[in-house]
Parts: structure tokens; C-alpha cells; sequence
């Protein structure tokens, strides 16, 4: 017999659990919660303290707040982490402590107990407190206007596939505009194509330029851009912008992006913020866009995988569908995503555990974001001071992720480049991080061509830092460059 | 843990061609371990709604998703595509499809309904087909894919077609007589049926429908694609997929099958007819196929897809693998089925060999079911006063129809029994006995409205 360990410390028994051919008792045992831990006492002035700093909404029960983390408490709660891997890519799946995970473990036992009982009685309440939660956090209006999806791929077929209809049910004429940054991610753009130039959209992309050096250029660009997707006649209906790009990446002025296309009569408005919430500042009124999207299980210690996705009341939603029809349909967006069909809801359903984990951190989400970036400005300024190259955009352009010149040295002269330097620094010097190529313009000799994008989240440390300056420094001293990579 | 078993002589002469990977059947006494995660004091005879998983395979599950937190970005890059890969292969081999190029996991039949569906809505948006031109399904087809007919056919212009099937039902001919009057008003007026959407087992009443009959009757009557809705099917009838031959076929695994929440194959004969098939969550691998599309579809905790394997190795502990599992839940089934009907003086919905793992039995019609507000309270009352869960289907009279009686009135309710594994005889006689008590206290379903 075999039983699970909670908070995953010692993965090798676990692993030993799965040997085929033995029977295992599947047992969950109750997560024993970390605020018990001895240092609880140690922390609990500073708690007081920074119960009163802290903003209202960040604070669940402001009377009984649990202690502070220490720094030893941070290694518990992410210990299941690979030990050998400097872990500096946060931003491509995310991280989740295991107090939230055995949070996910509990549900999913309820589920399995009585599956008939948690769907009749236990499931819609459920996910209705996390979207009430999110709606807090986001600055919505009501409750109505968050729901809850697996992730922002699911968040854009939704908004994207309104705007299929739109043409093919004649609201919208054939040729008229979509607009979206060259840096959309792929999967957004891949979206675009499926659901607006197949239906007879135009699509338009906004060239940024990169490295960038400010938010007047970005603005400028997408100015431009609108004014091409208006030529002939055509109305923009809707514009994508990315509050965070991804790779490379930057953070893109929203608000500002948002009241241009207020001003140039575009339709609809839709914010790609995957990287948004835990890693910049999300208020929906203050941003203004129609619809906006996030990824809680990115910077908010969500497990993967759940998102929500706003749409403000004040337009017309009631042609926003799941594209996984259910029997739900037609009873709202909110409503119709808490049910599509048997799947596990758990990830949804620990919102208020992730929100408890946050607030024993000092200023909470806040407090987060800022060291976060703090602490990646000056990870990213160690970097290039080292190699001798720059930071991808102004610290003031950046959230918890900034992008650094790699040297040039290396070589990197292809996406396969980078993805081969990736894998080469992933298994032969245990650094996890992934690598941008950027393409020299016409005239450019001798540049940086390219970028690591590092992130920081609170488990990570210096030595993360110091293991990837260390690995570069000894590919750059063994005259390694990409060309020398097998082709795979 | 292991021991040699002087059945294995045996068992491999007699077993199918299933490897058999331990040396001993599973015990009584494993399965009840297997599945001691389920409520103890709750009656399950509901397997067919929400399945079941066995605790060998929720730990193999929680092994994979440890993989990933542990390490994502190796896990995305070399893990996970060979991991669905590898449940493809094993699919298609249980379901007789020729190359696992036909085989797609997704999360469940609605995801799969909505594939196929979006994919019509498309054809009428664009002009390929005529408007009016007819989706045919089943009156009883499940609530989800009748509102995904209406969300991309109905709303695109299609015309869609219910196939009345009468219930109870005593033989196949029934069905097929019904089935070929509808397709004849579906052709109508020059219309085209460009899609026949048949269960495979209705869920509620659930029948086990002549799927192979119908679709060579479509077939022979022009219609252009059959889509079979199997959500039950896997783990609970034979699944042959090339005698079935249908275009498209989807049934969920962790109804039957032993997997956790969620995962089902979607199948799609190779042909051109679904090259323009694509998962709705568009994400980077667009185009490159449905089961490359549906192997990514944004970060997501993909586990459950990759614990077939463990699955396969749980089912071949038991004597007959899968096969034998199927044919001894039937037989339990109709077997439990008929003592609550001899108990309640009420009857079966379906004979024996229209039932798989489920069955229908008629409710005592002194408890006066009369609408569907009364099967869901009856069903809550089961469920909070004596720890039975079972779903309940109201019977609506039918005009002209003969319906069907026990000594004190029409009999309008059913309830739905499965049987799975992890059953026991008590699990049915609590619910024998929670009827028969509540018959005796004089109760109908309207007095428990207020209990």
C-alpha cells in the first residue's frame, strides 16, 4: 500500500506509487494548512502591520488575517518545483503553490466521492464565488460580466467566433477590418485567421518596433494602423491589443490604445491580458476595453487552468456564446461557462484559496507585483551588464518579465535557433528560460539578434539569476555558437 | 503482492487477445479499494451520468500532473504530445479504426458535437449548403447536442428533423420504422439531409440503438454524413467503429471506460469529408489537423487524456478484460432491473438485449410522476432521505399510444439503473425498499415537494 503525500516534499516515494503492477490505495489525506507552521508566532506583529497597509479589496477577513510568509515557508509551498532547474519562466505556464493544489485536491475528491451530489448542489456556488472574487479584483461592475474559461485561447474563440457571425449573418460587410499587433500571440492570430479572414474580414497588424524605447512609438504605430484598417470605407470592427506581449515581451499602454479606438470609431474593443492579472494593474473601468481577458493560472497561483474573461454589460452580449454548446445555452456567457459538458471544474473552483495564499504576502498581489518587477529590472540589468548587451525596453516598459540581449556572439539566426539554444541551455545547464530571435533590419550588422525573456514570481532566487549568466558566459568562453547545434 | 495463480493456465486459453499484464484476477476485495474514495453511504446506481474512476488510475493521473508543476516547459516539450499519442494508439486498436490519424481526444461528446456542428454552421454560412437543407437527430438526443444544433444549425439556416422514438420499445424494427419515416420528411420539399446525428445509447430513456442498421439505411437513402453520438458506448458495448461506419463517432471514456474526468475520442473516417474538421479553441497548431489541433489547445491540465495505458492495464485485471466487465454489468443490470420490476409490479423500459450497463424501470404509478419537476424532486428526496442516487425520467403520454399500466394506473416514471464494478445487490434492494416505503407511507411525488 502506498499512500499520497500532501504538498508533494518528497517526490521520489511519490514517483515510487506508480510502479505498474501494485495496487494503490488512492487516498487523499486533508491538507494540513501552512499558517500552522511554527513560524506563525514569529510573524504575527508584521502581520498586524500590514493588515492596516493593505488596500480593502485585497482582504478576504480583515480581522483574522494568518501570518506573513517566511522565506522558508515560500520553498515549502513550492518545493514540488524541479530542485535542479533555475526556473525563470514563470511567464509561459505559471506556478502554483501546493496550499492551492491540495485546495484542487480536496474538490476533486468531492467530486469523485459523489459526482451526482457536487454537481446538483456544490458546483454553481462554487464558481459563482470565484467569479464574485475576480469581479473585486478587476474593478467590474457586477458579477455578470466575469466568467470563468480554461485559459485566453478559449477567451479570444469566444470574442473572435461573435465576430464569424457577425458576417456571415450580414451585420458586418465583407472586408471590413480587424485590427491586431504583429506581437499577438500566435494562437490569437491563429484565431483571427479561423474566425474573421475566413468569414471575409480584413485583418491589419500593428508593427511595433523592438527593442522598444517608448509607449509614444507604440501609440503612434497603432494610430497608423487604425487609419489603414478605416481606408475605403470600412468601419474597424474590432481591435485585439495585447496588455502584456508575450514574446517579445512588452507592456503595451491599453488605456490610452483603448481611447483611440473610442475616438476612431471602432467597434469593439478586446484586451489579450493573458499575463495580465497578478503582473500588472487590471481595473476594467479604468482600462475601458468591451472585452478583456486574463489567465489566472499565469501570475495569479492558479492551477492550470482557468481565466477569466470580462465583457462590460453595457454592450450587447447576448451573441457571446462557448463554442462548446451545452444545455446551458442562451442563459449568458457566465452561466454557460460553469457547465460544458463533464470535465474537472477543480481549477476554478480554488479562487479564494489562491486570493488567501496572495494575502500572506506583504501588500498582497501588490506587494507582489512590485517586487516582482523590481527584482526582474535588476536580474535583467545584471544580465546585460554581464554579456555586454541591453534590455529589450525601458524598465518602465516592463512588468515581471523584461527581455534581455543575449550576445551576439551566439550566433542566433533562426526561430530554430532559438528554440535549439533553448533546449541546449534546458538540458545541458538545467536553465529554464525561452529565447526571442529577432530578425536584423535591413542595415543592421553585428546586433543582438537575440533575447531571453526572464520572469521572476516569489520562489525564485539570485541563484536562478547567476546559474543563466554562468551558463551564456560559458558557451560565449567554449566559442559556441548556434550553427554548432544539430539541427533537429 | 503477486503470486501465481493456477487460474492463468486457464485464462490464457479462454482470454481474448488482451495481454494480460499481472498474474492474478482482481478480488472482490481490490475492487472495493479501488473505488473506496466513493461515498459509503450512497447507494450508486447512477454510473451512466458522471462515470467512475478507480483509485490505481486517479493515482497514475495525479503522477502525470505532478510532472507538470514539477517542470512545465520540459513536460510541454517532451512529455506531453508522445503521452497523447500513446492514448491515441490504444484507442484505436480497442475501437477497430484503421489509422490513428482518425483518433482525436477531447473532453467529451459536447466538445465533439460542437466540432462536428460548427463545422455544418459553417458549410450553410458559406454556401455550400442550400438553406432548409436538414439536420435529422433524435427526439431524446441529449439536451447539450440538441442546444449545439440549435446554436450552429438552426441558427445558420438549417432545418432540422426529430426522430420520434416510442418508449417504452420492444424491439429494434420499432426504431427502424420510425427512423426511415423521419428520413422521408427530411428529403421533403427537395430538401438535403446533410447530417444524421444517431445515439448510440440514448441517455434519457436509455435504449441501445441499432446504430449499424441506421447508418447503412442513411447510406442507402443519400444522406451525406452520419454522425454517431456514443457517449456511453466505450466500456459498455462493443465499439467496432469500421462495421459501425459512420463519418464521425465520439464516446466518453470516463463514462464506462475508467477515466477521470475529462476525456473522450472523437473518430473521423479518413476521408476528405473531415479535412475541414477544427477544434473550436483555435490555438497554434490550427490546420495541422483535428487530432494535432485537439492536443493543444491552450495551457490546460491535460492529465486525464494521458492515463489511458493505466486504464487498459486496471481493465485487464478483471477475467475477460473489458469484454468481460461489459457482459457481467449486463447481465447484473437486467438482472437487478427485473427484481425492482417484480418488486413495484412496474415493468422494464427496453427488452434485455436493447440494454447495455443500464437499464429502464418503470416507478409505481401511486407515486404520480407527472412532470418533470416531480422526477428531479423524486430524485432529490432518493438522494437526501436514503442515500440513493439514481436519475429519474419522466414519461410523457403520447397521444394515440398505448401506454403502459400496473394495477393502479399509467406507469410515467422510470428510473435509469447502471451497474458498474464496483455494485453490490445491496445498492439496488435500498432502492427496491425506498419505493416500496414510500408507496406504503401513501406518498406521491408532490407531498415531497415540501419535505
Amino acid at each position: 500500500m502506498c499512500h499520497l503525500i500532501t504538498h508533494f516534499l518528497e517526490v521520489e516515494s511519490f514517483f515510487f506509487c506508480c510502479s505498474p503492477g501494485s495496487f494503490h490505495r488512492f487516498s487523499f489525506p486533508m491538507a494540513s494548512p501552512l499558517h500552522d507552521s511554527p513560524n506563525a508566532a514569529v510573524n504575527g506583529t508584521s502581520a498586524v502591520e500590514a493588515k492596516s497597509r493593505l488596500p480593502k479589496r485585497s482582504r478576504l477577513h480583515a480581522d483574522s488575517s494568518p501570518p506573513l510568509f517566511t522565506p522558508s515557508d515560500i520553498l515549502s509551498e513550492f518545493s514540488h518545483h524541479d530542485p535542479t532547474v533555475a526556473r525563470i519562466n514563470n511567464g509561459s505556464f505559471g506556478s502554483c503553490p501546493s496550499s492551492v493544489v491540495s485546495a484542487q485536491h480536496d474538490f476533486q475528491l468531492q467530486w469523485l466521492q459523489q459526482p451526482d451530489d457536487f454537481y446538483f448542489n456544490q458546483l454553481q456556488p462554487k464558481i459563482l464565488q470565484s467569479r464574485t472574487i475576480i469581479k473585486d479584483l478587476i474593478n467590474a461592475d457586477h458579477v455578470d460580466e466575469v466568467s470563468i474559461v480554461d485559459n485566453a485561447t478559449t477567451a479570444a474563440a469566444i470574442v473572435l467566433q461573435q465576430m464569424a457571425w457577425g458576417f456571415a449573418e450580414g451585420k458586418f460587410n465583407h472586408g471590413d477590418a480587424a485590427v491586431m499587433l504583429h506581437y499577438a500571440y500566435g494562437a490569437v492570430k491563429k484565431s483571427v485567421e479561423a474566425y474573421v479572414t475566413r468569414a471575409g474580414g480584413c485583418v491589419f497588424e500593428v508593427p511595433l518596433p523592438f527593442p522598444a524605447n517608448s509607449v509614444d512609438e507604440i501609440v503612434h504605430e497603432f494610430r497608423q494602423a487604425l487609419q489603414r484598417g478605416k481606408q475605403n470605407g470600412r468601419r474597424v470592427r474590432l481591435a485585439v491589443i495585447d496588455h502584456v506581449t508575450s514574446m517579445p515581451t512588452v507592456v503595451i499602454p491599453v488605456k490610452e490604445l483603448v481611447t483611440i479606438c473610442r475616438e476612431e470609431g471602432v467597434d469593439q474593443v478586446f484586451v489579450d491580458a493573458a499575463h495580465g492579472i497578478g503582473c500588472v494593474d487590471v481595473d476594467m473601468k479604468q482600462i475601458g476595453a468591451d472585452f478583456y481577458t486574463s489567465n489566472l493560472h499565469k501570475w495569479y497561483f492558479c492551477p492550470p487552468s482557468v481565466a477569466f474573461l470580462y465583457c462590460k454589460r453595457s454592450i450587447n452580449n447576448s451573441d457571446l456564446h462557448h463554442p462548446v454548446v451545452s444545455h446551458e445555452y442562451g442563459n449568458g456567457l457566465a452561466i454557460e461557462s460553469a457547465w460544458i459538458g463533464t470535465r474537472d471544474y477543480s481549477a476554478q473552483l480554488v479562487v479564494p484559496k489562491a486570493l488567501e495564499f496572495i494575502n500572506r504576502f506583504e501588500d498582497g498581489i501588490d506587494g507582489i507585483k512590485k517586487r516582482n518587477h523590481e527584482s526582474v529590472v535588476e536580474m535583467g540589468k545584471m544580465l546585460v551588464e554581464a554579456w555586454g548587451t541591453h534590455l529589450g525596453c525601458p524598465p518602465e516598459m516592463c512588468s515581471s518579465m523584461v527581455m534581455v540581449g543575449l550576445p551576439a556572439y551566439l550566433g542566433i539566426s533562426s526561430d530554430r535557433d532559438a528554440l535549439n539554444l533553448r533546449t541546449c541551455l534546458r538540458e545541458k545547464f538545467g536553465v529554464e528560460v525561452p529565447i526571442y530571435y529577432r530578425s536584423p533590419k535591413d542595415g543592421e550588422d553585428g546586433v543582438v539578434t537575440g533575447y531571453a525573456r526572464i520572469s521572476y514570481q516569489v520562489y525564485n532566487k539570485v541563484e536562478d539569476y547567476y546559474k543563466f549568466r554562468d551558463a551564456i558566459n560559458q558557451l560565449v568562453h567554449n566559442a559556441f555558437t548556434c550553427a554548432s547545434l544539430p539541427n533537429s | 503482492m503477486q503470486h501465481e495463480d493456477p487460474r492463468n493456465g486457464e485464462s490464457a486459453h479462454r482470454s481474448s487477445k488482451k495481454p494480460k499484464l499481472s498474474s492474478k484476477f482482481i478480488t472482490e476485495s481490490d475492487t472495493r479499494d479501488e473505488f473506496s474514495h466513493h461515498q459509503p453511504r450512497v447507494a450508486r446506481i447512477n454510473n451512466g451520468s458522471f462515470g467512475s474512476c478507480p483509485g490505481s488510475v486517479l493515482t497514475a493521473q495525479r503522477h502525470w500532473q505532478l510532472q507538470f508543476l514539477c517542470q512545465p516547459d520540459a513536460f510541454y516539450f517532451n512529455t506531453l504530445r508522445d503521452g497523447i499519442t500513446a492514448s491515441r494508439k490504444i484507442i484505436k486498436d480497442l475501437i477497430n479504426a484503421d489509422h490513428v490519424d482518425e483518433v482525436s481526444l477531447v473532453d467529451n461528446a459536447t466538445t465533439a458535437a460542437a466540432i462536428v456542428l460548427q463545422r455544418i454552421g459553417l458549410s450553410f454560412a458559406e454556401g455550400k449548403f442550400q438553406k432548409n437543407d436538414t439536420v435529422l437527430m433524435l427526439h431524446c438526443a441529449f439536451q447539450a447536442v440538441k442546444k449545439s444544433i440549435q446554436a450552429y444549425v438552426t441558427r445558420a439556416g438549417g432545418s432540422v428533423i426529430e426522430v420520434r422514438l416510442p418508449f417504452p420499445v420492444n424491439s429494434e424494427e420499432e426504431i427502424i420504422s420510425e427512423f426511415k419515416k423521419s428520413i422521408e420528411e427530411g428529403k421533403s420539399n427537395g430538401r438535403k439531409i446533410r447530417l444524421a446525428i444517431i445515439d448510440h445509447i440514448t441517455s434519457m430513456p436509455s435504449v441501445v440503438i441499432p446504430v449499424k442498421e441506421l447508418v447503412r439505411i442513411c447510406r442507402a437513402e443519400g444522406i451525406e454524413q452520419v454522425f454517431v453520438d456514443a457517449a456511453h458506448a466505450i466500456g459498455s458495448v462493443k465499439v467496432d467503429v469500421k462495421e459501425v461506419g459512420a463519418d464521425f463517432y465520439v464516446s466518453n471514456l470516463h463514462k464506462w471506460f475508467f477515466c477521470p474526468p475529462s476525456v473522450a475520442f472523437l473518430y473521423c473516417k479518413n476521408s476528405t469529408s473531415s479535412s475541414d474538421l477544427h477544434h473550436p479553441v483555435v490555438s497554434h497548431e490550427y490546420g495541422n489537423g483535428l487530432p494535432i489541433e485537439s492536443s493543444w489547445i491552450g495551457t490546460r491540465d491535460y492529465s486525464s487524456q494521458l492515463v489511458v495505458p493505466s486504464v487498459l492495464d486496471f481493465v485487464n485485471r478483471f477475467e475477460g478484460g473489458i469484454d468481460g466487465i461489459m457482459k457481467r454489468n449486463h447481465d447484473e443490470v437486467v438482472k437487478m432491473g427485473k427484481m425492482l420490476a417484480e418488486s413495484w409490479g412496474t415493468n422494464l423500459g427496453t427488452p434485455p438485449e436493447m440494454s447495455a450497463a443500464m437499464i429502464m424501470v418503470g416507478l409505481p404509478s401511486r407515486l404520480c410522476l407527472n412532470s418533470e419537476e416531480d422526477a428531479v424532486t423524486l430524485r432529490s428526496h432518493l438522494r437526501d432521505h436514503y442515500g440513493v442516487e439514481v436519475p429519474i425520467f419522466h414519461q410523457v403520454s403520447k397521444d394515440g399510444e398505448e401506454e403502459v399500466r400496473d394495477k393502479d394506473g399509467f406507469i410515467t416514471g422510470y428510473v435509469r439503473i447502471s451497474h458498474q464494478v464496483y455494485n453490490k445487490l445491496e445498492d439496488y434492494e435500498k432502492l427496491r425498499d425506498a419505493i416500496n416505503q414510500l408507496v406504503e407511507d401513501g406518498k406521491t411525488c408532490k407531498m415531497l415537494y415540501t419535505e
